[in-house]
C-alpha cells in the first residue's frame, strides 16, 4: 500500500527501473570421467536495460534465451552474479536482501494462471495479503481489494472474490493474478509471458488491460514473451534475447518492420502469416535445438549470413539505426554502442525510500 | 477447497462407524460401565454370563467394566500422543523441506536418528526414569510417546513440502512480500491436509500400540485402568495358558479394532487425495444398470446409448453443479 | 465367403460373417462433393456426441458433430477450451479418458479396398477391442501434446520404436526393425545417435519429431494431431509445421490437426473446422475461412491475432470468456459474445446449414436467409480481402 504521504507522483517517462550489465552465472556439474565435470551456464549475459514510466518494454526470445532470469532479476528473486540494478534513482547493493520496500515497487506477475493461485484460497485471500503486508488498514481492505477487481475489468468484484481458483477460467484468474500486483502500487510490473497460457480471444483483453495500466497509471511494464506479434502489439520499445544476450534492441516496431539481426529475421519469419500462405515451404535454420556456441557469436551456428569472424570473435552492439542496435557483425561497419555506465548518486545507506 | 464429498466408500464409512464407536465409548464408557473395574466382591474367574458379560478376573473383577473404563485412558493417551507428534512432525518436515540447506541438514538428522533408535527401548529407558507418580499421567505418557513417534511423519511431509515449494503460488507469494513463517503455514501447509490427515491416522495406530505395550509391560501406573493393563494382568495370572480366554480377548479385540478402524478411514483419505480412484461417482450397480462396462477401460471409450435417439436440445441451459 | 455387395454412392458394404472386421451399411443422404480435394473418403463422423459424466450431473462436452475427411487431406479443428476439439477427435477414435462417454452418432472410417475390390469400412464406435487395436497405429495413428508426457521416460528411444514395430509388425526381424526406425528418424530430421538417448536428454522440438516418426511408424492412412506445437517455440513450431507439410506431400496421409492457434491451419491445412462450445460452428476451406470468414467467432478469432505489419491500432478481439460447459446460455452458445446477436439468438441455438458457396457450412441466424436479416459488411465479403483485420462492431466486455 502505497505510503499515503508519498508527495512524488509518478511522471511519465521518467526512468523507475534501470539495470546495467546483469549477468547471471549457473554452474552445473554433470558426471565427468572420475570427477564432475563443471560447466557454466551464461543464462544472461551482460543486459541493459531502462523502464520507463508510462511505457512497455517487450523482450522477445525462444525458451532458453534467459528472458525469464532476466525477469527475476529484475524484481530481486533471482540475484544476479553481476551488474547493478537502480530503483528510481538508488541503487540497490547485490548483497542486500529483497526488502518489503522493493517488493512494494517492483511487482512479477507469473506464466501460468492456475498454478499461480493458492487452490485452497479464495481470491479474496490473494488479494488482502499484499494490501495488508503493504499496510492497508484492516477495515479498507475489502474496499480496496474490490477496487484492484474492478481496476482489472472483473466486475462485479464481490463476485470473484469469493471464489476458489478452480472455479474461474485462465484469463479471470491472470486478471485476478495482475491485480494481486496492482495491490501494492507498485510502480513497476515485471509480466512473465502472461498470456501464453490463455485461449486466443482471451489474450487481447489482457494485452489491452496492460498496455491501458501503462497508459494511465503511468506504470513501467516489462512484458516478456515468445510471440513477437504481441509483443509488437503493445510494445514502446522491444529487446530481442538470444542464450542470455541483446541481440537487437529498437523503439517501437522498427526492429519488427526492419529486422537487421539474422536471429530476428528468423523469428519473423517463423510467425505464422495467414496473409502469405507460400511461407510454409520456405527454408528454416537447420538445427532444432538453441545451440549456443562457445566461442564468437553465439548465434553462428544457426546463422545463414556466418562469417569466419562471427566462429571467433564475439560481436559487440553496433548502433544500426536512431534507437535501434544489433549484436551483428553484418554492421560492423557502423558505431558500436556503450551503454552509459555513470551511476547516480548513493543516498543514505543503499536503503530505498520511497521518496 | 472442492465442497467435501461424503465418501460413499463402504470402507470409508465402516471405518467412521468404528472410530465414532471408539469415541463415543471414551466419553461415556466409564458411565457405562455397570460396576467399578477395581471392585473385587465378585467370583473369580467366571465365564461370560448375563450378569457378567466377560466374565471375572481372578481378583473378581468385572471384565466388561474394565474394558469400558479402560477405553478412556488408552484413547486419550493414544490421541495426545498422535496430535502431538504429528504437530512435532508438521513443524519440522515443513521447515526442513521448505528451509533447505542447513535448516534442513540438521533437521533431516534428528529425525534421522529418531527413527534409528529403536521406539520401544527408548520409551522403557525415557519412562524408567520417570518419578513413580507421573507414570499414571495419560498426559505425560502421551508426550514420551509422541517423542518415538514424530520422525516418520516429518519425512514424509519433509517430501511432500519439497515439492511443493517450487509451485508458482508459493513462489508468488514470496514476490508480494510474505514472510517465511507466513508461507510455510499458510501457503503450502494447508495443502498438504491430506497428507497430515494420514500422518495422523497412521500415528494414532502407533501410539495405541505403543500405549498398550508400554502398559503390558508393566511400565504404567496399574492405578489408571487401560486395556494394556488388562492384558498385562491376564499374563500375570497366566490367563493364555490357563484358557481364560475372556480375559484377554477383549481388550485384545478393541484394540485390533480401533487399529483396522483407523486403517481404513486412512484408506479413506487416500481415495480423497486421488480422485482417480474413486469409483467417478457410481457404484458398479448403477454402472450396470446404464449398460457401462464395470470398471472404464483405458482405449475403450464406453458408449451409451440413451433411449432418446434423437441428440439433445441444444437451448437447455445445465444447472450448476459444481 | 461369400459376398452380397450393396454399392451406396461411393461407399461400398459387405456382408462377411467370417471377416475380422465388422462392417456397416451407411446410406450416405448427403451427397456432399466438397473438399478442395475430392478423393475418397476416409472419415466420416455423423452426429457425434460424447458427455463427460452420467445421469444428472452429465455435461454435454461435444453436440452432434459432423466430420468428414477425404484421403491425403489435412482437417484443422480450431477452438479454444471447452470447444471440444479434443474430446471429439479422443472420443471418435476411443481413447477418451473417464468420464467422458460417447452417447451418440458413429464414426465410420474407410480401412481401404478388401481383396474383392469394396471398401471395409468400420464404425469406430462400436468396434471391439480387437478392432480397434488393429486398426490403430496401423490405419490412425495419433500425436499427442506433450511429448514428454506421451513417451515413456525409462525407455530409450530407440526401444521404443522397437516395441511398436514389435508390436504391430511381427515378421520383422531385429536388423530390419533397425533399420526402419533409422529410417523413422531420417524422415523428421533426426540423427541416428538419438536411438541411444532417453526422452528427457531430448529437447521438446526434438521429442515431438521422435513422436511424429512413431507415429509414422506403420505407415498410416491418418494421422491425428493434437496441439503438437503448443508447448514449443515460435521457431521449433515453423520447423515442426514445415516437416509435417513434407512429410504429408510425401507419403499421403491424411492429418487431422488440432489447435487452439487458427493461424497455424491457415498454413496447413485444406480445410477447417472451428468449433466453440461443443458444437461446431464453421466449416470452409482454410483459405476461405482466412479470408471470408462467416461466423461472428470466426471473424472474432481471426482478429484477436495482432498483425505483423500496419499500422498499430487497437484490437478488440472477442469480449468474454469461452462458457462453463456445464452453465450454457439459451439459445446460442456464442450470443453473450457476439456483436451481432439478434433476439432470435438468445431462443434458438443455429444448426449447421450449408451455405450457397461450395463446401462451407456456418451455424449462425445472419445466414439463414430470413428476411429482415441483414448480413453485416464483415460477413459477407467474398473474394480475397485486405490484410488487415476486419473491424467488428465493438462489444461491452461480459466478464
Amino acid at each position: 500500500m502505497s505510503d499515503v504521504t508519498d508527495l512524488s507522483e509518478v511522471i511519465a517517462g521518467t526512468v523507475q527501473l534501470r539495470a546495467r550489465h546483469l549477468t547471471r552465472h549457473f554452474t552445473t556439474r554433470t558426471p565427468g570421467r572420475g570427477f564432475n565435470v563443471k560447466h557454466i551456464v551464461r543464462a544472461v549475459d551482460d543486459v541493459s536495460v531502462d523502464l520507463v514510466a508510462g511505457e512497455v518494454v517487450a523482450v522477445v526470445g525462444e525458451s532458453g534465451s534467459g528472458k525469464s532470469v532476466l525477469a527475476r532479476m529484475l524484481a530481486r528473486i533471482v540475484r544476479p552474479t553481476a551488474g547493478d540494478l537502480i530503483l528510481r534513482g538508488t541503487q540497490i547493493p547485490r548483497k542486500a536482501k529483497r526488502s518489503l520496500a522493493y517488493a512494494s515497487q517492483v511487482q512479477l506477475v507469473l506464466q501460468d494462471p492456475f498454478s499461480s493461485m493458492n487452490p485452497v484460497h479464495k481470491m479474496r485471500h490473494n488479494l488482502v495479503r499484499p494490501l495488508l503486508i503493504h499496510g492497508a488498514k484492516r477495515e479498507d481492505v475489502e474496499a480496496l481489494a474490490e477496487a484492484a477487481l474492478t481496476r482489472v475489468s472483473l466486475e462485479p468484484p464481490s463476485r470473484f472474490l469469493d471464489r476458489y481458483p478452480h472455479e474461474l477460467s485462465g484469463g479471470q484468474l491472470q486478471r485476478v493474478s495482475i491485480a494481486r500486483a496492482l495491490c501494492v502500487e507498485p510502480r513497476v510490473l515485471l509480466a512473465d509471458e502472461p498470456i501464453s497460457m490463455l485461449d486466443v480471444s482471451v489474450r487481447l483483453g489482457v494485452l489491452n488491460l496492460l498496455r491501458g495500466l501503462c497508459d494511465n497509471d503511468d506504470l513501467a511494464i516489462l512484458y516478456i514473451t515468445h510471440d513477437i506479434a504481441s509483443a509488437r502489439y503493445i510494445a514502446d520499445e522491444v529487446i530481442v534475447m538470444y542464450a542470455g544476450q541483446v541481440v537487437e534492441h529498437s523503439r517501437g516496431t522498427v526492429l519488427v518492420d526492419e529486422p537487421t539481426h539474422p536471429y530476428t529475421q528468423l523469428l519473423i519469419a517463423s510467425v505464422p502469416d495467414p496473409a502469405d500462405p507460400t511461407s510454409v515451404g520456405a527454408p528454416t535454420a537447420e538445427q532444432v535445438q538453441m545451440v549456443i556456441a562457445e566461442k564468437g557469436c553465439r548465434f553462428n551456428p544457426r546463422c545463414p549470413f556466418v562469417m569466419d569472424r562471427c566462429r571467433v570473435e564475439e560481436p559487440p552492439e553496433f548502433i544500426v539505426g536512431e534507437n535501434h542496435t544489433s549484436r551483428c557483425w553484418l554492421h560492423a561497419d557502423k558505431p558500436q554502442f556503450e551503454v552509459e555506465v555513470a551511476l547516480p548518486q548513493r543516498r543514505g545507506g543503499g536503503e530505498i525510500t520511497k521518496t | 477447497m472442492k465442497k467435501s464429498r461424503f465418501p460413499r466408500s463402504p470402507k470409508v464409512i465402516l471405518g467412521l462407524c468404528i472410530v465414532g464407536f471408539f469415541l463415543l465409548l471414551t466419553i461415556f464408557g466409564p458411565l457405562l460401565a455397570p460396576f467399578s473395574p477395581d471392585n473385587t466382591s465378585f467370583a473369580p474367574l467366571l465365564t461370560p454370563s448375563a450378569h457378567h458379560w466377560f466374565g471375572t478376573t481372578s481378583l473378581g473383577q468385572d471384565i466388561f467394566s474394565q474394558t469400558l473404563v479402560g477405553a478412556r485412558a488408552t484413547i486419550v493417551v493414544a490421541l495426545v500422543a498422535g496430535l502431538v507428534a504429528t504437530m512435532l512432525s508438521m513443524v519440522v518436515g515443513i521447515s526442513a523441506g521448505y528451509i533447505g540447506g542447513y535448516t534442513d541438514d540438521g533437521l533431516s538428522l534428528m529425525s534421522n536418528v529418531f527413527l534409528a533408535i529403536p521406539g520401544l527401548p527408548l520409551l522403557i529407558v525415557i519412562d524408567s526414569y520417570l518419578p513413580v507418580n507421573s507414570r499414571s499421567n495419560t498426559l505425560v505418557i502421551g508426550l514420551i510417546i509422541s517423542l518415538t513417534g514424530w520422525a516418520w511423519g516429518a519425512r514424509v511431509i519433509r517430501a511432500q513440502t519439497m515439492s511443493l515449494r517450487n509451485r508458482d503460488f508459493v513462489e508468488a507469494s514470496r514476490i508480494i512480500g510474505e514472510k517465511r513463517h507466513r508461507v510455510m503455514f499458510f501457503e503450502v501447509a494447508p495443502n498438504l491436509l491430506p497428507i497430515l490427515a494420514s500422518s495422523l491416522l497412521f500415528t494414532l495406530l502407533y501410539s495405541i500400540g505403543a500405549y498398550v505395550t508400554l502398559a503390558y509391560i508393566g511400565l504404567t501406573s496399574t492405578s489408571v485402568w487401560n486395556w494394556g493393563t488388562m492384558l498385562f494382568w491376564a499374563q500375570n495370572n497366566n490367563a493364555p495358558l490357563s484358557g481364560e480366554w475372556y480375559w484377554f480377548v477383549p481388550p485384545g479385540v478393541c484394540i485390533a479394532l480401533v487399529g483396522t478402524g483407523l486403517a481404513l478411514l486412512n484408506f479413506g483419505i487416500d481415495e480423497f487425495i486421488n480422485p482417480r480412484l474413486r469409483a467417478a461417482g457410481l457404484s458398479s450397480k448403477q454402472r450396470r444398470k446404464l449398460g457401462l462396462p464395470r470398471r472404464q477401460r483405458l482405449g475403450l471409450t464406453p458408449v451409451l446409448r440413451t433411449k432418446v435417439t434423437t441428440p439433445a436440445p441444444l437451448a437447455t441451459t445445465k444447472p450448476v453443479t459444481t | 465367403m461369400s459376398t452380397e455387395s450393396i454399392e451406396v454412392s461411393g461407399v461400398v458394404t459387405s456382408a462377411n460373417e467370417t471377416s475380422d472386421v465388422s462392417v456397416v451399411t451407411t446410406p450416405h443422404t448427403d451427397q456432399r462433393t466438397d473438399g478442395p480435394a475430392m478423393g475418397q473418403r476416409i472419415l466420416d463422423v455423423r452426429n457425434f456426441s460424447i458427455d463427460y459424466g452420467w445421469g444428472e450431473g452429465a455435461v454435454r462436452a461435444v453436440n452432434n458433430v459432423d466430420l468428414h475427411l477425404n484421403r491425403s487431406t489435412v482437417l484443422g479443428i480450431a477452438g479454444e477450451s471447452g470447444s471440444g476439439k479434443s474430446t471429439l477427435v479422443y472420443g471418435f477414435t476411443r481413447l477418451l479418458r473417464s468420464p467422458g462417454v460417447i452417447v451418440g452418432g458413429e464414426a465410420l472410417f474407410n480401412l481401404g479396398p478388401s481383396e474383392d475390390g469394396t471398401d471395409n469400412i468400420i464404425d469406430l464406435v462400436t468396434a471391439s477391442e480387437k478392432e480397434l487395436r488393429s486398426v490403430r497405429w496401423s490405419n490412425i495413428s495419433v500425436v499427442l501434446q506433450s511429448a514428454l508426457s506421451a513417451l515413456n521416460p525409462v525407455l530409450r528411444v530407440g526401444t521404443q520404436f522397437e516395441q511398436v514395430l514389435k508390436t504391430h509388425r511381427r515378421d520383422m526381424s531385429k536388423a530390419d526393425r533397425r533399420a526402419r526406425t533409422v529410417e523413422l528418424l531420417a524422415l523428421v530430421g533426426l540423427n541416428e545417435d538419438r536411438l541411444r538417448r532417453y526422452p528427457h536428454e531430448l529437447s521438446g522440438g526434438q521429442r515431438q519429431r521422435v513422436m511424429i516418426a512413431l507415429a509414422l511408424a506403420l505407415d498410416p492412412e491418418l494421422v491425428i494431431m493434437d496441439e503438437p506445437t503448443t508447448a514449443l517455440d515460435v521457431v521449433t513450431q515453423r520447423e515442426i509445421i514445415s516437416k509435417l507439410y513434407e512429410l504429408r506431400s510425401r507419403f499421403g496421409f491424411a492429418m487431422i490437426f488440432i489447435t487452439h492457434d487458427l493461424s497455424l491451419l491457415v498454413e496447413l491445412a485444406d480445410e477447417i473446422v472451428v468449433m466453440y462450445a461443443g458444437a461446431m460452428v464453421e466449416r470452409a476451406s482454410a483459405q476461405a475461412l482466412y479470408d471470408t470468414p462467416r461466423h461472428p467467432y470466426t471473424l472474432g478469432l481471426l482478429n484477436s491475432f495482432p498483425p505483423m505489419h500496419g499500422v498499430r491500432t487497437e484490437l478488440t478481439g472477442i469480449p468474454g470468456s469461452p462458457p462453463d460447459l456445464t452453465d450454457l446460455p439459451t439459445g446460442c452458445n456464442f450470443h453473450p459474445r457476439c456483436p451481432y446477436a439478434m433476439d432470435r439468438c438468445l431462443k434458438e441455438s443455429p444448426r449447421l446449414e450449408e451455405l450457397g458457396e461450395d463446401g462451407r457450412s456456418v451455424a449462425c441466424w445472419l445466414h439463414s436467409g430470413d428476411e429482415g436479416v441483414v448480413v453485416p459488411v464483415e460477413l459477407r465479403r467474398t473474394g480475397r480481402g485486405k490484410r488487415e483485420p476486419i473491424p467488428m462492431p465493438v462489444k461491452e466486455d461480459v466478464s
